[in-house]
């Protein structure tokens, strides 16, 4: 039952993306994917302070908060970003390095600073 | 009429129908995603969301390639793209996972993560794309 609150909030995630994302790129006005990066770094950031502080991870809030991330962020569109940046160019290198080296950090400093 | 500013471009964002199409997609996505880590629980290596972020990335890839050629016009991107198969994936869990992997496992579990995963994504979401006819 417990389940059913992270697919909600997973729900709630992905309406949270859609407008962080898309307002982020449109403040841009750069077509590199800029809005999916900013969305995966936060999302991993929170994830990580929410490990890091030691909750208990079956507690019902927490498992929304997970849930919430997990429908935030997102690795399928990361893919198909970068290969629309031309699969071997310098662009789609640097989008695959930013976001992954990034990611860690962010997950990094969330655990250390929770 | 008014005439279209870049404020009101950006408040289309907030049209009730659109954010109804990401929402429902993002429950059957994470639905989903819920279900295949249930089925592929496991201690350590993180299979289930291996899977997901897979399966999603060639999906995605597969999608992209049918609604570019206009072979799929019907049903919104919203709903099938950022709703159903943006959730079904996840990449906060990946990244938290590449640090527990690289402190309880070392430096070859995280290597043989990210290859999997990234090398892993790419190719699929580019699978998906020739199959659904299109040469990035």
């Amino acid at each position: 039952m417990i389940q059913l609150l992270a697919i909600l909030f997973g729900s709630l995630g992905a309406v949270l993306r859609y407008l962080v994302s898309g307002l982020v790129q449109e403040r841009v006005r750069h077509d590199f994917p800029v809005g999916t990066l900013a969305v995966n770094l936060v999302g991993a950031f929170a994830l990580g302070l929410l490990v890091g502080s030691g909750a208990d991870l079956e507690s019902p809030v927490i498992v929304s908060l997970v849930g919430l991330l997990g429908g935030f962020t997102t690795f399928s569109t990361w893919m198909v970003e970068t290969l629309g940046l031309g699969p071997w160019s310098v662009r789609a290198a640097m989008n695959l390095v930013v976001m992954l080296l990034g990611g860690v950090l962010a997950a990094a400093v969330g655990f250390i600073v929770s | 009429m008014p005439p279209r500013t870049p404020q009101t471009a950006e408040r289309r964002h907030n049209r009730p129908v659109p954010l109804a199409a990401v929402a429902l997609g993002g429950l059957l996505g994470s639905a989903a995603r819920i279900g295949v880590a249930a089925v592929f629980a496991s201690e350590g290596f993180p299979v289930a969301v291996l899977v997901v972020n897979l399966l999603g990335s060639f999906l995605l890839g597969l999608y992209v390639a049918l609604r570019q050629r206009a072979v799929v016009r019907r049903g919104s991107p919203r709903f099938w793209a950022i709703g159903v198969l943006g959730s079904f994936t996840t990449f906060a869990t990946f990244s938290v996972d590449l640090i527990r992997l690289g402190t309880e496992n070392g430096v070859i579990s995280i290597a043989a993560y990210v290859v999997t995963s990234v090398l892993g994504g790419l190719s699929v979401a580019l699978l998906g794309m020739r199959i659904g006819g299109l040469r990035p």
